[in-house]
């Protein structure tokens, strides 16, 4: 451990209000800086950071360089928490405006400040004071803020979420039945092998071919085993194929990320 | 605390191919011609935001359900060019993310390629849109979004995972012209289905390249490529080499084979 948690809390506080100061600070400048400057000083903490993950990675066991793995989390942490922030303002200010001036679509926003606003409720008394304004729980009994906040989270949203996810069983077969019309040979392949993997996952499939012997030449024409052919023999190396070519595709992207040679799209500037 | 096996090939095989790679880009840098093949996907994202500017509706771009990484990466650079081809039609851009470090990005390099398009006043910071980090609710978010502004056209670029074909279906269903592109393998399928253009697998990586055409890019492309000769055949020298030679010659190499 490079930092340890300090034990004097108004040192604590006095650090943190600091680091919140030059954070601000350095926030500011950055914003203030010509594009041309904000580009550099992006390129050059992407080169660095992007240099010390793999050199950290190689040089073998502990080294030099490990000890400031766990502070750079710490920091990747700290500003994905300002910009929870930002994320929060974006809601904030789009949903508000749609209220403010009373779109067609206003009902959604109230029902997002409805619902950030209750759970947000919910979710910091469950936490702090799970027994605020109601009685002390009985032996083996929820407290009121924990059961409102089990209310929310275990009978709302995950209710909620599992639907969206459900859906997906229609869209599969939407989109199967597109994708298996039969009008070239290659969508014929497709719809054949289909077939076979589908029949194979199913009792009436198995049972369909299993006159067949189960040794010999003729065993590969069982459902089951053809299956097995078409996703193991043809299906799994496509797929790698696939995979190996994206992962030298990803390791091309990073080199050229790490060098800044991305800068024409993604910091502006040709 | 994990580090890279040195007693394997594997490290030695990744700064292989990182060499390559950076041998392909020095070759461009020197000025080597060099040559990438159409992609009909890349090709048809112009038409797709002329027929939205034509429809007079907007389009929608996700980069996907990841944060900050290479293929989100990727997909923010996608976006600024479409939002580049959007500024010249003065057409409108949705582009919802699920990272609120991506939102940042993204409104960065939207808000440029807007000026740089020549119509910084078309674009509206509201657009870009933080809807959840949960993969459901973003989900349903984005496809109440498509429903309600009826998009005309869907880009979907970056890493998905199983919300891409209710994305995709949803837009279909919409008539918006479609085109995605993913290095996640269990999508690819989902997004051939239900989109009108798909770019797969490595093509996820040649896609700045090929629009820009920048000789530096390409040069990356072409490196990418000879490693990919080599992986395949590295890989058919292994297999004909584990058939006929002892496991003791793999097990040298520090992999463990099954014999």
């Amino acid at each position: 451990m490079m930092f340890e948690p300090l034990q004097n809390s108004t040192l604590n506080y006095i650090l943190v209000a600091s680091a919140l100061i030059v954070s601000v600070v350095i926030l500011i400048a950055l914003h203030s800086s010509p594009p041309y400057v904000r580009r550099w000083v992006i390129a050059g903490v992407t080169f660095l950071v992007g240099l010390y993950v793999p050199l950290e990675f190689y040089i073998p066991r502990h080294n030099f360089l490990t000890v400031w793995r766990d502070p750079l989390s710490d920091l990747v942490r700290v500003l994905a928490g300002f910009t929870i922030g930002l994320g929060i303002v974006n809601l904030v200010i789009v949903h508000g405006r749609h209220i403010l001036q009373r779109t067609a679509n206003f009902p959604f926003s109230l029902a997002f400040f409805v619902g950030f606003i209750s759970m947000a409720f919910v979710g910091f008394l469950h936490h702090y004071k799970p027994d605020l304004w109601a009685q002390k729980p009985g032996e083996g009994e929820l407290a009121f803020w924990s059961a409102a906040y089990k209310v929310f989270f275990e009978g709302l949203l995950l209710p909620l979420t599992s639907t969206v996810f459900s859906l997906l069983a229609f869209f599969i077969v939407s989109a199967a039945y597109r994708a298996f019309r039969i009008r070239t040979l290659e969508a014929g392949l497709l719809m054949a092998a289909a077939i076979i993997v589908m029949l194979a996952n199913v009792p009436v499939g198995t049972w369909l071919t299993s006159w067949l012997p189960q040794d010999g030449w003729l065993k590969w024409l069982r459902l089951e085993n053809a299956a097995l052919w078409l996703t193991t023999q043809i299906n799994a190396p496509a797929m790698r194929g696939i995979l190996f070519g994206a992962a030298v595709g990803g390791l091309g992207a990073a080199l050229r990320i790490l060098l800044s040679l991305e800068r024409s799209f993604a910091f502006g500037g040709q | 605390m994990q580090h890279a096996d040195w007693s394997t090939i594997y490290p030695y095989l990744v700064w292989a191919l990182t060499a390559i790679i950076g041998l392909g880009i020095a070759l461009a840098s020197a000025g080597k011609r060099l040559h990438i093949r159409r992609l009909p996907a890349i090709d048809a994202i112009e038409e797709a935001v002329g027929r939205a500017t034509e429809m007079g509706r907007p389009m929608m771009f996700v980069p996907g359900l990841a944060g900050v990484d290479v293929p989100t990466f990727q997909a923010i650079a996608i976006a600024g060019h479409v939002a580049r081809l959007a500024a010249r039609y003065r057409s409108r851009i949705i582009l919802p993310v699920t990272d609120t470090v991506i939102l940042t990005m993204a409104e960065q390099v939207l808000r440029e390629a807007y000026a740089e398009g020549g119509a910084p006043d078309a674009f509206n910071p509201e657009d870009i849109r933080f809807l959840s980090g949960d993969q459901f609710a973003f989900a349903s978010g984005v496809v109440g979004l498509m429903n309600r502004e009826r998009v005309a056209a869907n880009f979907f670029f970056g890493s998905f995972a199983a919300e891409s074909l209710i994305l995709a279906e949803t837009g279909q269903a919409l008539g918006a012209i479609q085109i995605a592109g993913t290095p996640s393998t269990l999508q690819i399928p989902f997004f051939i289905a239900a989109c009108d253009f798909t770019v797969i697998g490595e093509e996820y990586y040649a896609v700045t390249a090929y629009l820009t055409r920048e000789p530096i890019l390409l040069g990356s492309v072409w490196g990418q490529d000879v490693c990919r000769i080599l992986l395949a055949s590295l890989i058919f020298a292994t297999t004909v080499a584990q058939k006929f030679l002892p496991p003791s010659f793999s097990n040298s190499w520090g992999c463990e084979g099954d014999g």
